[in-house]
């Protein structure tokens, strides 16, 4: 200080000849703003990070504090100390415990209830049955049919059919045991082909709705293209029939939850949920009570996986012994009851047809999938669309047609799980153009490059797609598995195999339409004199580092370290409305918010700084927690002067940030399953050892490339690409949900349900590929789901590889393959499997052009990147139509259909034959 | 159905129980067929000793007994009478994690986190045994622990960097020390 300026002191400020006053809110580690590191800062504005792919609308952002940098969870020293409160971990004063009584039968009629024993069982506080809460609810508005316990029907073993509180756990499980339930017995339906039929006692009543007399839970058909004429033209074919088993998330913590109605009358569940949100609202029409009178407060979730996104009916029966009982709940599933809520991906059935013509062009692709829904819809009527939808890119193909059919069964619900949809259908197409590839005589990566949707495109069904890393993702797999050296040259039982993936970034529409006005994801900031921020988001934490993608957002605009930001994601109370934990929608929805909410802090502390210092507001920039001249690194203010400043007039500042996706997609009958903001792409290369004596598969290697978009936390995405791996490799090689002959499940506990160990794991070497988004937060996409996808067909088209079997069949278990090889050794007239030839691959003709293809489309696609002004392009182009009109406007004799003609239920497919039925309104009058 | 966690009696025997417990001797009044995993959790207070399977399959409720790695839910509390126990709250003293505690959370070894407790007692017990296992020994410690987040490999790289730690002697920042300062000073003023 000057002694002019001592002079001038005037209010609270030190008088001169005293100790000055620190700044309120300064001090501690790291007293000197660190110089930007140039390699942080994007070239476009003037740093060293390359950008193969362009500059991004927001690299004025970035200040190169924590973007791109391998970032811990910010939550992780509560995990590490065993201080993360899981569902089960929630203790509060008075708490009673809770336990579910569940059906023994498939399918039974609820004749009566009778709890006169455990209501005098001394310790027995509460009993509720479904009398008690009558309402339907369920994820999916249009698909309400869970109750809270059965109303009139159990509908598969395990379903509720009561509940109890108890002041301890052993009184509870006594009187669990105690309560005697009539049923009357119903045939049950197992076998998925049999909901396809006419029943007398159809699972659910869908009134007017209701597809025949049948148990089809939905249907989808859709046709677009020339089908006939492009099969017709075709010149190798691959047809397959896949049964897939149903597999569950199993995730280690199970299901628990603790419900109270504090002294005001509100309700608080503290329940680990992907969908807080969700629960929030079926929470209320279960209790009938406004959604102001319930706190959801999301506990530390272990694992979800698309398990914990469905309102549950457990979590009803929670609230409603607390509200019975006026004390706390509390419920923990053991491990089985976990599978009886399930939720787990759909066991299927898929009849996988591709066409592939003389240019090495993928010309058609027709897909006919029935899955197997169990007893509820859970997110079914999605899934449906998915198994279709989701493998019409990132290849340019001809023509598709695909038919769906979801049905009931007596078995525990089948729901979303990672790769939502996708992962079944994903496995049989890539199996099937590994299978084209070896007919045509070209190399299958040489085919996949020769076939790739340009960047900014639109697919066959009119999915708007931005940014395509899938040829970088195969070009490196390529080049580092060391592909051209192995692929058909290992010796009999070693294999190599590729496979690509596809998915959607962010759901493009939220699940509640009504009102569809609503942002999808929405962000408060709160900063106050002491300069730490707190974020406020309701985007579910689970373990794939939500809560630090966010915190690293606001970090990155602000200009502060980690340490500095506090995420408060917990409490309905205090969160604004997001959606949940899934369809890989928080980083790219809940990142945006996050940015445009610190962007208007930003844009205050940038005034203020104008302000104090008398620079020209534009020229300013943000670094390590300092606000300067860009050109005069001098001229400039702590973040703590600048903060100040800003809210010498108005306190703290607050922001609110939200997204909403563009309007997009067309307007054909289910055009919105499947739609996104983006689409993540991903290609793998898998290296397996098979024993030919024993069929025991083992996986090496794996080389997993994933276009992420934008790795905001590189750790993060490593992690998700190995984690995904794991459980796709469980799939493909051992897990399974195993139904008895009379329908029992039969491994409900991790003993009999396979997931890998880490002696199964192989060395999976994860290669991120950054595409740039233009609308995603930095460039991202998602990385929690897509990785999932090619590890299936990776690996069973590097057993094929390794031992010249290919299985429709999963998972590939030992007994399975062996059976494979018997057959294979029988039918060529083989007595030792040793003798066996491995498949081999002479290239024809195609090949040189295809690879002509791939380059100059390689070409073609760097130039879409930098583009200001992309020009359409439309599925088709490859096969001769104008690019920038869409198909069904260019072709004549394009044909875009979501209903069967006569002809084609003259001889339908298996799930199509769903459309046999008509639909009771269009039958009575 | 079958039925993991076997019916209790409502009233069974009360039995007097004292262990050390993370360093602390405790006395407790225990039913005679408790199961470890129960005490601790809810006599004890060790909720970070977690409830994954009952069966001994997910390793998840993994805690030392005399410095041996046990599983907790497949342990009669009266089986552990006497002994000490370590749970994954004993790992840390409030201000330093340990090395590997550390490292998980540095490197990714934990996501979700509901399997962590139960690897960090098995890889401290590890690591207690031997500073610098090769990869074969720490993929045998934690063979029987599932994690359905990591795939593993960040775990055991995790390990790795713990290992690095424990034999360079490297110190663990006091979790308590002063966060950054929001007002610092421009470096060339210096």
């Amino acid at each position: 200080m000057s002694e002019d300026e001592d002079k001038e002191i005037v209010g609270y400020k030190q008088q001169p000849g005293k100790l000055p006053f620190s700044k309120p809110g300064s001090g501690g580690k790291d007293g000197f703003s660190r110089p930007t590191d140039p390699k942080m800062v994007p070239e476009s504005r003037g740093g060293e990070l390359a950008q193969p792919w362009g500059s991004h609308r927001h690299d004025s952002l970035v200040s190169g504090q924590v973007i791109g940098r391998p970032t811990a969870l910010v939550d992780g020293a509560w995990k590490v100390t065993g201080q993360a409160h899981y569902g089960d971990d929630v203790r509060l004063p008075g708490e009673l415990v809770g336990r579910i009584v569940r059906s023994p039968h498939h399918y039974a009629r609820v004749l009566s209830i009778d709890f006169s024993k455990a209501v005098a069982l001394p310790g027995v506080v509460a009993i509720a049955t479904g009398q008690d809460a009558k309402n339907k609810f369920g994820v999916l508005p249009v698909t309400k049919d869970e109750h809270a316990m059965a109303v009139d029907k159990v509908r598969h073993a395990g379903d509720l059919v009561a509940c109890i509180a108890a002041e301890d756990e052993a009184t509870a499980r006594e009187a669990e045991r105690l309560i005697e339930v009539e049923y009357e017995i119903l045939d049950s339906i197992h076998d998925m082909r049999k909901g396809l039929e006419d029943s007398e006692n159809p699972i659910h009543d869908r009134g007017i709705y209701h597809i025949g007399e049948s148990n089809i839970q939905k249907r989808v058909f859709q046709e677009f293209g020339d089908v006939s004429t492009m099969t017709g033209s075709s010149v190798a074919s691959h047809k397959q029939n896949w049964i897939f088993a149903g597999v569950n998330h199993a995730f280690t913590e199970p299901h628990a939850v603790v419900a109270h109605w504090d002294p005001s009358g509100r309700l608080t569940l503290y329940t680990p949920q992907q969908v807080p949100h969700y629960v929030h609202r079926a929470l209320a029409d279960v209790l009938e009570i406004p959604m102001h009178q319930i706190n959801v407060h999301r506990t530390f979730v272990g694992g979800g996986f698309g398990g914990k996104s469905d309102p549950f009916p457990h979590e009803m029966c929670a609230a409603i012994l607390a509200r019975k009982s006026g004390r706390p709940v509390r419920i923990a599933f053991d491990r089985e009851e976990v599978y009886w809520v399930n939720r787990g991906r759909h066991p299927s059935r898929i009849e996988m047809n591709l066409h592939a013509d003389s240019e090495g062009r993928i010309s058609c692709i027709e897909t006919d999938a029935l899955i197997d829904g169990g007893a509820f819809a859970s997110f079914g009527h999605v899934t449906t669309y998915y198994n279709g939808v989701l493998h019409t890119a990132p290849y340019e193909i001809g023509s598709f047609h695909y038919t769906g059919a979801r049905v009931w069964t007596n078995k525990p619900a089948s729901g979303a799980m990672r790769g939502h949809g996708a992962v079944n259908s994903r496995c049989a197409v890539e199996v099937g153009l590994d299978d084209l590839s070896e007919k045509l005589g070209v190399d299958p990566i040489t085919l996949r490059l020769a076939n790739i949707l340009p960047p900014h495109s639109a697919t066959i069904t009119g999915f708007r797609v931005t940014s395509i890393g899938m040829r970088e993702c195969l070009e490196k797999v390529k080049e580092q598995s060391g592909w051209s050296k192995k692929f058909r040259k290992l010796p009999l039982g070693k294999g190599i195999g590729v496979g690509c993936g596809f998915f959607i970034s962010g759901s493009g529409l939220p699940i509640h339409w009504d009102p569809n006005k609503f942002p999808h994801a929405t962000v408060h900031l709160k900063v106050d004199m002491d300069g730490g921020v707190t974020v406020h988001t309701g985007a579910a934490e689970i373990g794939q580092g939500s809560d630090t993608v966010v915190a690293q957002s606001v970090a990155e605009v602000l200009g502060l370290p980690m340490d500095m930001i506090r995420i408060r994601s917990r409490d309905s109370d205090t969160s604004p409305v997001d959606l949940g934990s899934y369809s890989s929608r928080v980083t790219f929805m809940n990142a945006n918010a996050a940015i445009s909410a610190a962007m208007k802090i930003r844009g205050s502390l940038l005034d203020a700084t104008s302000e104090i210092t008398g620079a020209d507001r534009d020229g300013l920039v943000i670094g390590d927690r300092r606000i300067f001249l860009k050109n005069d690194p001098a001229v400039g203010v702590s973040y703590l002067e600048a903060l100040h400043k800003a809210q010498e007039d108005i306190g703290a500042l607050v922001s609110s940030g939200a997204y909403r996706t563009p309007p997009m997609g067309k307007t054909h009958k289910g055009a919105a399953a499947g739609l996104a903001p983006a689409y993540s792409f991903s290609a793998y290369v898998a290296e397996v050892t098979a024993d030919i004596e024993t069929g025991q598969v083992a996986v090496d290697r794996v080389w997993a490339a994933h276009d992420c978009g934008k790795a905001l936390n590189p750790l993060a995405v490593k992690g998700q690409i190995i984690g995904s791996c794991h459980m796709g490799m469980g799939q493909v090689l051992s897990e399974e949900m195993r139904y008895g002959r009379d329908g029992h499940l039969m491994n409900p506990d991790l003993l009999d349900y396979k997931i890998p160990s880490v002696h199964e794991m192989p060395q999976v070497i994860p290669i991120i590929v950054e595409s740039n988004d233009p609308e995603g937060p930095f460039g991202a996409k998602e990385a929690g789901e897509g990785p999932l996808l090619p590890i299936l067909p990776a690996v069973c088209n590097a057993v094929y590889d390794a031992i010249g079997v290919r299985t429709s069949e999963l998972p590939i278990t030992p007994e399975r393959v062996h059976k494979m090889i018997e057959k294979r050794c029988r039918s060529e007239g083989i007595s030792d499997p040793l003798d066996l030839d491995c498949p081999t691959l002479n290239h024809s003709d195609l090949q040189e052009t295809l690879e002509d293809r791939a380059r100059e489309h390689s070409e073609r696609d760097k130039s879409r990147r930098f583009d200001e002004d992309i020009s359409d392009y439309h599925n088709g182009a490859l096969f001769g139509l104008d690019p920038t009109i869409p198909p069904d406007e260019a072709d004549p004799n394009w044909e875009v259909r979501v209903l069967p003609g006569k002809e084609y239920l003259e001889d339908p497919r298996l799930a199509g034959s769903a459309w046999k039925h008509s639909e009771r309104r269009h039958r009575e009058g | 159905m079958v039925q993991f966690r076997l019916p209790m009696l409502p009233h069974p025997d009360e039995v007097e129980w004292n262990s050390i417990v993370n360093g602390v001797e405790t006395s407790l009044s225990v039913e005679s067929n408790a199961i470890l995993l129960d005490v601790l959790r809810d006599q004890v207070g060790s909720l970070g000793t977690k409830r994954g399977c009952d069966m001994g399959t997910c390793g998840c409720c993994s805690v030392l007994i005399d410095g041996e790695p046990r599983l907790s839910c497949l342990t009669l509390a009266i089986e552990a009478e006497g002994t000490k126990i370590t749970t994954v709250e004993g790992l840390s003293d409030g201000h330093h994690l340990s090395p590997i505690q550390e490292t998980f959370r540095e490197f990714g070894g934990s996501q979700c986190g509901f399997c962590t407790p139960g690897f960090l007692v098995v890889i401290s017990s590890l690591l207690s045994e031997k500073q610098n296992p090769t990869d074969a020994e720490i993929k045998n410690a934690i063979e029987g622990n599932l994690c359905r987040c990591t795939g593993f490999q960040q775990i055991v790289d995790s390990v790795r960097a713990a290992s690095e730690i424990l034999v360079s002697g490297a110190s663990i920042e006091d979790s308590t020390m002063p966060k950054s300062d929001p007002h610092p000073k421009y470096m060339e003023d210096v």
